[in-house]
């Protein structure tokens, strides 16, 4: 088929922007790489939160292992009030409630008639 | 990246990717970007924007490969179809046709300024008249002018048949050479022919 001049200029002006791949820049493949990331971030299975014992949920809900070992330390401080007042918190419970008693847990020796 | 992954197809890269190779990635950007690129630029002689497009197109390669079904589709027969896609959106959202005299001085030492002048203007002159195409002979005289790929791989790309990808690219030229055949005298063509 004959080419007419119209023809050419048409060839002409696509051989003109038929230019070879353009190298991309290192910032596009960089860009390219991004975006693969996100899609395979938003790809991934939401991890389970690994199922909790009994234990690890009170420890959980008093604060964790500092605040369990500040409750330990009152608790023992408080066992060792109750078992060896000290003098001055005797005499100021004796102030506000009276001469202090004492009340045997038992009464008579349990024990009587057991010994061998 | 291994040498095994260079030698695997895309789609099995892609299926590599879907199942979180981070590394199949790379390799498909590799590949294929350069292409997505070049025929991006060649459609509408602008790096930025064909940069754009080359992120977009790969974006949505990205996000198809959990779904992508081997059998029907080859990957870069996709990509084309998406960046023809792109390109005349943008062809036809940005208008092109630039004056003469907004055209920069090239630095070439090559060629003539004037001769360099003249090809730049020739070439943006020819993005602008693809640009008032209608977009599916735009994406045809692309694929078969710019690209020089055959009628059937056009057909599989636009999803058509090889008749009407014929039809197309010969309306399409007979609508650029209305438009160009206007400007010749302001593009050098009558000094040329």
């Amino acid at each position: 088929m004959k080419m007419t001049t119209d023809d050419k200029i048409l060839e002409a002006a696509f051989a003109q922007a038929r230019v070879p791949d353009a190298m991309p820049s290192e910032a596009l493949m960089d860009r390219i790489m991004m975006d693969a990331d996100s899609v395979l971030a938003d790809a991934m299975p939401v991890l389970e939160r690994p199922r909790q014992g009994l234990g690890a949920m009170l420890l959980d809900a008093i604060g964790g292992w500092p605040s369990f070992s500040g409750l330990a330390a009152a608790t023992v401080a408080g066992l060792w009030i109750g078992v060896a007042p000290p003098a001055a918190l005797t005499d100021l419970s004796a102030t506000y409630f009276g001469s202090t008693i004492e009340v045997p847990l038992w009464e008579g020796d349990v024990f009587a008639g057991l010994e061998g | 990246m291994t040498d095994q992954a260079d030698d695997q197809s895309d789609a099995d890269l892609l299926a590599a990717f879907a199942g979180g190779d981070r590394g199949a990635a790379m390799v498909l950007t590799q590949r294929l970007t350069p292409r997505v690129m070049g025929q991006a630029y060649r459609m509408l002689g602008n790096r930025a924007e064909a940069e754009d497009v080359a992120q977009d197109a790969m974006m949505r390669l990205w996000k198809i490969a959990p779904d992508w079904d081997a059998d029907r589709a080859k990957v870069t027969t996709w990509l084309y179809r998406v960046v023809a896609n792109l390109c005349t959106d943008i062809l036809r959202k940005s208008g092109r046709g630039v004056a003469l005299d907004s055209i920069e001085e090239p630095s070439s030492d090559a060629q003539s300024v004037a001769d360099t002048m003249q090809d730049t203007a020739r070439t943006q002159a020819l993005h602008g008249a693809l640009a008032d195409l209608p977009e599916r002979q735009a994406q045809a005289v692309a694929l078969r002018h710019l690209e020089e790929l055959g009628n059937p791989e056009i057909a599989d790309i636009m999803d058509t048949n090889v008749r009407t990808v014929e039809s197309l690219i010969a309306r399409g030229k007979r609508a650029l050479i209305a438009k160009l055949s206007g400007r010749k005298a302001e593009l050098g063509y009558e000094d040329d022919h």
